[in-house]
């Protein structure tokens, strides 16, 4: 996992220390973007997504410090690590950004085995932070699941994605999703034999039951009775 | 003058005396006087349901048919066991549940005719508004005079392969009687059933209107067999449906 390649964004005021640290990120295989200044990263960082921010302390327009607080104050961007890029005399700075939520902190001038170990351990959280939040996503799924189940809009597809995973929820929506369809199956089942609700009467033996009722003298009896009871309902 | 209706099955066990003692409350709550006779004397058991022991049945229609009461001594006063509050009044001639007057009824009849005579009697005496027969499932003697006599006849029927042939039977009967009115009622209806659907093909198959199709679940059983269920539940969708067929047999 640290050996994978990940997107970083490199802010820096010194187009040397850019190009250094770009040049030395690319080698271990990460993809790099740079930006100059404070304010141009966060443009960077809105418009596409990041895995890791090296981020320098000292830099005109808008500082570390302060581009920090405003990643830190954005929900979409508050969950990307930033490692704080500072010379060693800034370190009150660099205390205040690790208090602020910075991940890390990498002194200047930068030593890349440094850079390496601190890139591949803020990756390491990145990602299981970004799979703790997808597994919160997919239980998230299982639940609406549930409740499209109680309003009978459930779609079996939309567990797929929750479906492919290895792990125990994976197995719990994929019970879930066959239990639904049988649910769902044995529903639609009753209701086609509602649909098919056949009244079979056996037309020839009703009529010979009828017949041997109503051909008895005391039903042929009673017949007039009733007809003129009811021609004279007060006799 | 009072009106005879007359609540059947075919077959036994569809809900029937449950629908004659519910529609019989229902409508001594509007304030009538309604008789009700279980001429089911083979196996009797509307008296239940309207909270009468054996103990307490000192007359029944077993001591009338056998001459030994006039008809009205076999008439009891069920009201203040229902509800004292009823605006009107339930009597109920109960049949004998005495093993051993079911068995004398059994092997050696009794003469129909008086049971006509009875009912008018009953009618004049009490003062009725309605006289409401519970007949004996099938199609014997008795069942077909309370069919011939009614002004409306309620046949209660499941949805099931069971009671479909039967009941087409009992219409057919019933049809050739000149029954003034006849409605289906479908009980112990599954839920998970279409009941527009139900009513529809019922409808359409014996050409006779469902005035109620009404649910089954196992709650239902339970609060049915508590005593009346109207009186219990009165804003109960089911006694919604009970008071349907009520207003539709005295319409």
């Amino acid at each position: 996992m640290t050996e994978a390649s990940a997107s970083i964004l490199v802010v820096d005021d010194d187009p040397i220390n850019r190009m250094l640290l770009s040049r030395n990120l690319e080698r271990q295989g990460h993809r790099v973007a740079t930006a100059e200044d404070g304010r141009r990263a966060l443009a960077v960082l809105r418009a596409e997504p990041f895995d890791v921010v090296l981020l320098d302390v000292l830099m005109p327009e808008l500082d570390g410090y302060e581009t920090l607080a405003k990643i830190e104050r954005d929900e979409k961007l508050r969950h990307i690590p930033v490692i704080m890029v500072s010379a060693l005399e800034d370190m009150e700075s660099v205390a205040g950004c690790i208090e602020m939520g910075a991940a890390d902190y990498l002194p200047k001038p930068f030593d890349p085995v440094l850079l390496r170990a601190r890139i591949n351990g803020c990756l390491t959280k990145k990602r299981l932070h970004d799979l703790e939040l997808e597994y919160i996503e997919q239980v998230g799924y299982v639940v609406e699941a549930a409740t499209a189940v109680e309003t009978a809009t459930f779609a079996p597809e939309s567990l797929n994605g929750v479906a492919a995973r290895d792990d125990a929820l994976g197995q719990l929506a994929r019970v879930f999703r066959r239990m639904a369809r049988e649910v769902t199956t044995r529903e639609h089942a009753l209701k086609q034999e509602v649909r098919q609700l056949r009244i079979e009467i056996d037309a020839g033996r009703a009529a010979a039951q009828v017949a041997e009722i109503t051909e008895t003298d005391y039903f042929q009896d009673l017949q007039r009775k009733a007809d003129q009871l009811r021609s004279h309902p007060k006799s | 003058m009072a009106k005879i209706i007359a609540i059947h099955s075919f077959r036994g066990g569809t809900g029937k005396s449950n629908m004659t003692a519910n529609v019989a409350t229902l409508l001594a709550a509007e304030g009538q006087r309604i008789g009700v006779v279980d001429t089911d004397i083979q196996s009797p058991g509307i008296h239940v349901l309207f909270g009468m022991s054996q103990e307490r049945m000192n007359r029944s229609l077993n001591d009338y048919l056998w001459g030994r009461c006039d008809i009205g001594a076999a008439a009891h006063d069920v009201t203040s066991s229902l509800d004292e509050r009823l605006a009107g009044r339930v009597f109920l001639i109960p049949s004998s549940s005495n093993p051993s007057d079911i068995a004398r009824v059994m092997h050696d009849g009794y003469d129909v005719g008086l049971l006509n005579q009875g009912f008018r009697s009953l009618m004049r005496e009490l003062e009725l508004d309605a006289l409401i027969i519970d007949t004996h499932p099938g199609l014997n003697e008795e069942t077909l005079l309370s069919i011939a006599i009614c002004e409306s006849l309620a046949i209660v029927m499941r949805p099931d392969q069971q009671d479909y042939e039967g009941t087409s039977v009992a219409v057919s009967v019933a049809r050739k009687l000149r029954v003034p009115r006849m409605v289906l009622v479908v009980n112990n209806t599954p839920t998970a059933f279409d009941f527009a659907e139900v009513k529809e093909r019922v409808e359409k198959t014996y050409e006779c209107e469902v005035v109620a199709v009404l649910p089954h679940s196992d709650e239902l059983m339970i609060l049915s067999s508590q005593g009346i269920f109207a009186l219990r539940y009165p804003d109960h969708p089911v006694t919604g449906l009970y008071r349907q067929v009520a207003a539709c047999l005295t319409a």
